[in-house]
């Protein structure tokens, strides 16, 4: 009896770092002052445009320190580069969670890169807020500690096939793609809606990266005559396959494009008005980059990071960032990373006025966004729109 | 649509078969292939956005310095980095080639990162219909152009005394230097001239497309696969080659899928190489031993 004692005994003391370990885990990363934050992103390469998403996020962490933080709490945000690169973004992850000890994570543009990291982020249970990348498969299957806080490549794909379908009478639908992970990312959930509404495309046909012509695909169409095209094609791609189509005097068949590419760039590329008219892609926001409802996050931005050029990506993680701040302001000054994942999971319809749909988190479904607002030129300027003729 | 893709084949055609040939035109005089033509296709290009966007100057008279400028890269290239070591393993010359091609393309993307600039519309005529056939400004002057200085190129070879100098030292360098002919200069020259032509392939395809600094990776493939086709050395054949990979690519994606055009250059070499492996134009290599 003795003895079996003593074995609890030590089992016990055994346990007990195990335990305190445990303890200190939640509160990781958290000072009576400061609430420090994991920030990866491409700040390096040829993706580094990409980036302007964390800096905007970034901009906003001051903002609300500026106020006072979060019960007292200011975000202190730590840098890590991924490059865009899988292995660096691996590097960079481990170093913020077993180095750094970071409270949780937000950020991550490139898909590819968000993809990779996910299986260390799960394991180490930590809080991550996927604030650029759109890939499904970051957030899906769920995983209890990673959020998706900006449209995912389905609900993008699903947004521009509706949006087809608004225009009257649209029966005949045409796509044309890259062959890769990204295009099919947009195509395949745009595919499985028209099924939904009773229309399979009339026409799908591959433009690879780097065609340099796109003659044999727009023939193809001119046989088929399409009432709407949707591209899922790179900026370069989109733009010679705009030019082809004008060329061969398709110019009039509206094209619905992803959010890889903007109206302001298509037409910089085109040189041409006439060819990008007809030109529509998904649009993450309440109003165009230069309109009133964004002025204020363009001036935020500004105020912190004076040089900082400003791009379509400079927006689209700030969303994310005031849903976190909503759910740590509900949480109270007693936060542990358990609570954090708990009121993320009871964000609902949150307006963030800056995202074009709400996010909402639920514990079954951690793809808060889902859906996403149309762009198009109407009487030549660029305009946010819901669906065919409908102002945003 | 036949009639259409022909035409835009021949017009694809026509630049893939000016970049053959510039490939050729070196590959006979020296015997390298030169692995880093794509970037003289792209440094051509992007010399001439400069000289048209930047400089001011209108496409004509840019696009003929760009020419000039190429040339003079060209010599300069061989003189500097593949004369020394000529004598050496096709491997090294390979090599020098490709980090020569990589030296260009890392230049632009020190200058313009990954951007993906236009040239301004240079052909920007009206199209001309008949029935369904539309016959693009484009397509005009890509096809005019390389006609004009393919008949002007053959002609210089098959009529002067300077074209016999040149098979002169294709057929024997050796001999050539026997009867007092400067090789050496020739293969200057030879290289000066594959980089101006490969050059014009990227002036001329610079409005219709549009630059970046990996422009050059693709035509490269492609002037590979004409050459192949038409008959490796074979100056005729590159550009037959050429025409045929540009008309057959349109073919593929408009009759077959839309997903072979991108790889109808590789099924061209894999297959020339099984079936015909001198080409359409080449001839069939004999080794006594």
């Amino acid at each position: 009896m003795r003895k079996i004692t003593a074995l609890f005994a030590m089992l016990a003391l055994t346990a007990a770092p195990a335990f305190a370990q445990d303890a200190g885990w939640e509160t990781q990363g958290l000072t009576d002052d400061s609430i420090t934050i994991g920030v990866m992103g491409p700040f390096s390469g040829n993706a580094s445009s990409y980036s302007k998403a964390m800096v905007g996020m970034m901009a906003y962490y001051r903002q609300v320190n500026d106020e006072g933080g979060v019960h007292g709490r200011k975000l202190v945000a730590v840098q890590e580069d991924t490059a865009c690169d899988s292995a660096k973004g691996l590097a960079a992850a481990k170093k913020l969670i077993s180095q750094d000890e970071v409270f949780m994570l937000q950020g991550n543009s490139c898909s590819g890169v968000a993809v990779a990291l996910r299986p260390v982020v799960e394991e180490s249970g930590i809080p991550w807020i996927v604030a650029q990348a759109v890939s499904d498969s970051i957030s899906a299957p769920l995983a209890k500690n990673i959020f998706h806080g900006v449209p995912t490549g389905s609900a993008n794909g699903r947004a521009m096939a509706s949006f087809v379908l608004s225009k009257p009478d649209t029966k005949n639908v045409a796509i044309i793609e890259h062959s890769n992970d990204w295009a099919h990312s947009y195509s395949d959930p745009a595919k499985e809606y028209l099924k939904e509404q009773g229309i399979t495309p009339s026409l799908e046909l591959t433009m690879e990266r780097g065609q340099t012509d796109a003659t044999a695909q727009v023939l193809q169409l001119r046989e088929a005559k399409p009432n709407f095209i949707i591209a899922a094609l790179y900026e370069a791609e989109t733009a010679i396959f705009l030019k082809d189509l004008k060329k061969y005097g398709l110019g009039d068949i509206p094209v619905m494009g992803t959010a890889g590419t903007d109206l302001e760039n298509t037409l910089k590329r085109t040189g041409d008005f006439d060819t990008v008219k007809n030109y529509f892609v998904i649009h993450s926001y309440v109003d165009n980059l230069d309109g009133p409802k964004m002025k204020k996050w363009a001036d935020m931005i500004k105020k912190y990071y004076p040089d900082e050029e400003l791009s379509t990506f400079s927006f689209v993680s700030i969303g994310s960032a005031e849903a976190l701040v909503s759910a740590l302001e509900k949480i109270g000054p007693d936060l542990t990373r358990s609570k954090l994942i708990a009121a993320l999971e009871q964000v609902r319809d949150f307006d963030t006025g800056i995202l074009s749909d709400p996010i909402t988190w639920t514990p079954q479904d951690h793809q808060g966004v889902k859906g996403s607002a149309i762009a198009g030129f109407v009487d030549e300027k660029p305009a946010v729109l819901k669906a065919w003729g409908q102002p945003y | 649509m036949f009639m259409q893709l022909t035409l835009s084949g021949l017009a694809q055609g026509a630049i893939y078969g000016l970049i053959a040939l510039s490939l050729t035109v070196v590959y006979r005089s020296t015997t390298v292939v030169n692995f880093g033509h794509g970037d003289f296709v792209m440094a051509g290009a992007f010399l001439s956005y400069v000289l048209v966007v930047l400089g001011g100057l209108a496409f004509l008279p840019a696009g003929a310095l760009t020419v000039v400028a190429m040339f003079v890269l060209g010599v300069l290239f061989n003189r500097g980095l593949i004369r020394p070591i000529l004598g050496g393993p096709h491997i090294g010359l390979a090599l020098m080639c490709i980090a020569g091609g990589y030296v260009l393309r890392g230049i632009a993307r020190m200058v313009w990162g990954r951007e993906v600039l236009p040239m301004p519309p240079v052909f920007d005529m009206p199209p001309i219909f008949f029935g369904s056939l539309v016959i693009t400004g484009d397509a005009i002057v890509i096809i005019s152009t390389v006609l004009v200085l393919l008949l002007c190129f053959f002609g210089l070879l098959a009529l002067t005394d300077l074209g016999k100098m040149v098979q002169a030292v294709y057929q024997s360098p050796r001999g050539a230097r026997l009867i007092g002919l400067n090789v050496d200069r020739f293969n200057d020259v030879s290289w000066g001239v594959g980089a101006a032509l490969g050059a014009l392939g990227g002036i001329l395809v610079a409005p219709v497309t549009l630059l970046h600094p990996d422009l050059g990776a693709s035509f490269l493939i492609k002037g590979f696969a004409a050459m192949t086709l038409g008959g490796f050395g074979s100056l005729g054949g590159a550009v037959l080659g050429g025409v045929l990979l540009g008309i057959g690519e349109q073919y593929a994606g408009a009759y077959l899928d839309s997903s072979l055009i991108e790889i109808t250059a590789y099924v061209i070499i894999v297959l020339v190489l099984f079936v015909r492996p001198q080409g359409l134009l080449g001839r069939k290599a004999v080794v006594k031993v």
